[in-house]
């Protein structure tokens, strides 16, 4: 198969899984392309917003689409880590003999889903700290592998925090994306209202197997990036940090600690689908913009001062990137800037 | 032609595009600064000749030839070239990727399909101009420069200084220098004979006092008479008897040791005035060999002093009733209580105040029973929302009083809170331990910094529930403005 077909394909496999899902999902399309992009980027999605928005049935309901085993667990505050990876359990042989058997938890799956994840304690967040990264689970000294591709889709819900453990760093920074789901727009609501108030449901199809979205994952990696591309992945990174001596003021008075290099990566990674999804075969300034928000939204611990002032992430975020910008026009001539 | 010749052709097109809009802006502006130049061959027109229009002219010229060269041959890289286009063209980074990928020898199976679509999209451009033309700042004020070359260029030769002084003709000018040297010299040493030797300190004083008349109120060594000598017009009416005047009272000036405390004067405190009537008043006197008129005279004048802000009308009053009633003894202890109070309230006003702790409310208590009934607090009489405590009260610090620094390891065990009894606003706290032994090395702002700071951290770790957040910092801001 030529280079082109597979660029062909893989933007009409995009096209057909996104309609899938908004066969059941009406508008957000944006979050629905960002959810897309992190399952061909190799990420894994965070999806914070109140309840009844259709987080979980948008997640469900992409597992539909994809050929993929489906698990979804329900994070309370008494599930404990071997809820989710499994535990080792007693079995008797045929001779009467007992012997541990590995029990694998719901975490074995291609598709898991995550509900609520910051209702659960710390300690069984961090059990999929392990899966998220390297894609396997250690138990009892023994490392089960994760079934390939993994792909993990939490949800989390900004209020009603009592009760709640937010995630640590360390955990929110294995996330690919942090993507908001707001309110739907009347027309939006109209649309839901008609869709889930009469009588027959829509089907989904199941549009693309396993080793598909291997084979695009490994396509996504192969755009390429121009080297000024790629500089202003890594300025808005290092304009997140407060002790930068470039970094804005903005970063300065209202930053605790800034992006990771994962951040970077995210940036660059799903600049690569989006550049991929739009039949682009490099990756454009454009497209750092598109997802400088959701890949780094998650990554940006604000101080005292912003959690006081009410500092909204996303618009520093928009300073952060302007500021990066000027910073990699500063000092050169007035032709090339 | 192949893909790369395309790429190729591309870049160079649009670098040449780039290098002409660079020679216009910087040749405008090489035209701007070789203007100005031209303007000094103008100005020096009567010294250069008629030549110099044409050499302002040619400075113009060459300010915007170098200006335009400069532009032109200024340093463009190829990635730069290409990043314009993309932008020119709306070609979204391809050219400039495209550019630098296909020569790498990492380069990934999408690179070719890159370079293919940025050819495709470069033969639909039509000869389009990838770069707008930039003026420069300076040329919204070229015309000032080539206004003024055409103005001065037609006005007439500006006339130059000849480097020397004009010749003011006069009879002293016919003077040779050795002459005039002389004369200087011999007016000097006439000037000199005639001035008065300097004379020393006490033959000034005696003069002085031989002045005066001998009034017996300046003493010797008290220069005080000298000045609060106001008749001095009346005895030496001549003008040159008031500057010999003058120039004695400089030179008293400068003896900065002997110089008599007119501020005193003027700054007599009310208590000290009291005081020292009281002490006359007594004289070496018994109490009951006291004048009650005099004793009356001075209450009086005491409760005045009390009605202008003093807390001591109270004993001035119990004091002149005890006199109406032959009361001596009881008006003299109501005055001392006064007197107390005047001295207590101008030490206030002189020292200022600062944190006052339970140890030394305990101290003056201590005092004041040791006094017996003079050593009432001066915090009784203080009114509703004053205190002693910073920002309150008449403490013009609002930080209130640095505490003072010694040398000494604090350890303290812990402070305890006790409000004040009484309708004032305030509360007082006591070290415990050995911390309470020791005076403290921290100033309360600095204290408080430190607070500020623990408590920042706290909050950043503990995970505040966003509506506290907002109470919280109006807490500390409020700490703050104290």
């Amino acid at each position: 198969m030529g280079n082109a077909e597979r660029v062909r394909e893989f933007v009409e496999a995009f096209g057909s899984l996104k309609a899938e899902v908004q066969k059941i999902i009406v508008g957000y399309d944006t979050v629905i392309s960002d959810v897309l992009a992190g399952l061909f980027a190799g990420g894994h999605i965070l999806l914070e917003g109140v309840p009844g928005l259709g987080k979980t049935l948008l997640i469900k309901t992409l597992a539909e689409g994809l050929e993929l085993s489906f698990s979804r667990i329900q994070f309370t505050p008494d599930l404990m880590p071997a809820d989710i990876i499994g535990t080792n359990i007693i079995l008797e042989d045929a001779e009467g003999r007992r012997h541990f058997q590995f029990q694998r938890g719901p975490i074995f799956g291609h598709i898991l889903l995550a509900d609520e994840v910051n209702r659960a304690t710390p300690k069984t967040q961090s059990a999929l700290l392990e899966g998220m990264q390297e894609g396997t689970v250690t138990v009892s000294g023994a490392s089960h592998l994760l079934p390939s591709p993994f792909f993990v889709l939490a949800t989390q819900n900004p209020i009603e925090m009592e009760g709640t453990y937010p995630l640590p760093e360390a955990q929110l920074d294995r996330f690919l994306f942090k993507l908001r789901v707001t309110y739907p727009a009347l027309d939006e609501l109209n649309e839901i209202i008609d869709r889930t108030t009469r009588s027959g449901v829509a089907e989904v199809r199941r549009v693309m197997t396993g080793p598909e979205v291997l084979r695009f994952r490994e396509l996504v990696r192969e755009v390429p990036i121009a080297a000024h591309v790629r500089e202003l992945a890594s300025l808005i990174v290092m304009a997140t940090h407060p002790t930068w001596e470039h970094s804005p003021d903005v970063t300065r008075r209202f930053v605790r600690y800034g992006s990771s290099p994962r951040g970077a990566q995210a940036l660059v990674l799903g600049g690569k689908v989006r550049a991929l999804a739009e039949g682009r075969y490099n990756v454009s300034l454009e497209d750092l913009r598109a997802v400088a928000q959701p890949a780094l939204r998650h990554r940006i611990i604000l101080n005292f001062e912003g959690e006081a002032e009410g500092v909204d992430v996303d618009t520093l975020i928009g300073q952060v990137l302007e500021q990066a910008e000027a910073q990699s026009r500063q000092g050169k001539e007035v032709f090339l800037r | 032609m192949t893909d790369s010749g395309v790429l190729e052709r591309l870049v160079e097109q649009v670098g040449w595009q780039i290098r002409k809009r660079r020679a216009e802006f910087y040749g405008l502006r090489g035209l701007f600064y070789g203007a100005c130049l031209g303007l000094v061959p103008l100005l020096l027109k009567e010294a250069i000749g008629p030549v110099a229009p044409l050499i302002a002219l040619g400075l113009a010229l060459v300010g915007a030839t170098a200006g335009a060269l400069v532009g032109f041959w200024l340093r463009l890289s190829r990635q730069d070239v290409a990043r314009i286009a993309d932008r020119a063209f709306d070609l979204r980074d391809r050219v400039a990727t495209a550019l630098e990928w296909r020569s790498r020898p990492d380069r990934s199976p999408l690179v070719d399909l890159l370079v293919a679509d940025v050819v495709g999209r470069i033969e639909g451009l039509d000869g389009r101009h990838a770069t707008r033309r930039i003026l420069p700042p300076e040329l919204r004020l070229l015309p000032l420069p080539v206004f003024l070359l055409v103005v001065v260029a037609l006005a007439p030769a500006i006339p130059l200084p000849t480097g020397r002084l004009p010749t003011f003709s006069s009879a002293e000018d016919s003077e040779t220098p050795e002459e005039r040297g002389a004369k200087i010299l011999a007016e000097e040493r006439s000037t000199a004979a005639k001035r008065e030797p300097l004379q020393r300190a006490e033959l000034l004083e005696r003069n002085v006092a031989v002045r005066q008349g001998g009034t017996g109120s300046s003493q010797p060594g008290d220069l005080s008479a000298l000045f609060k000598d106001t008749a001095l017009a009346a005895q030496r009416p001549d003008f040159n008897s008031f500057l010999k005047k003058g120039d004695e009272r400089l030179r008293m000036l400068e003896q900065v040791d002997r110089l008599p405390d007119l501020k005193r004067d003027f700054t007599q405190s009310p208590y000290k005035m009291v005081f020292q009537k009281k002490k006359e008043l007594f004289g070496g006197l018994r109490p009951d060999q006291l004048s009650p008129q005099k004793l009356r005279e001075l209450l009086e004048e005491m409760d005045r002093m009390g009605r202008k802000g003093g807390n001591w009308g109270g004993d001035t009053w119990e004091g002149l009733e005890a006199l109406e009633q032959g009361q001596t003894d009881r008006a003299l202890e109501a005055m001392e209580k006064a007197l107390s109070k005047m001295r207590a309230m101008e030490e206030r006003g002189r020292g200022g105040r600062g944190l006052r702790g339970g140890r030394e409310e305990d101290r003056r208590g201590a005092r004041g029973r040791d006094r017996g009934a003079g050593g009432d607090s001066i915090e009784a009489d203080l009114g509703e929302g004053e205190g002693l405590l910073p920002g309150k009260g008449r403490n013009p610090n609002p930080k209130g009083d640095a505490t003072e620094r010694l040398r000494a390891t604090p350890y303290d065990a812990g402070v305890e809170g006790e409000s004040r009894s009484g309708r004032k606003e305030g509360h007082d706290t006591n070290l415990l331990g050995k911390g309470g032994r020791l005076p403290s090395r921290l100033q309360y702002m600095g204290v408080f910094g430190q607070y500020r700071k623990m408590m920042e951290e706290a909050l950043a770790r503990e995970q505040v529930p966003r509506d506290y957040q907002t109470q919280v910092k109006e807490y500390f801001d409020s700490l703050e403005e104290r």
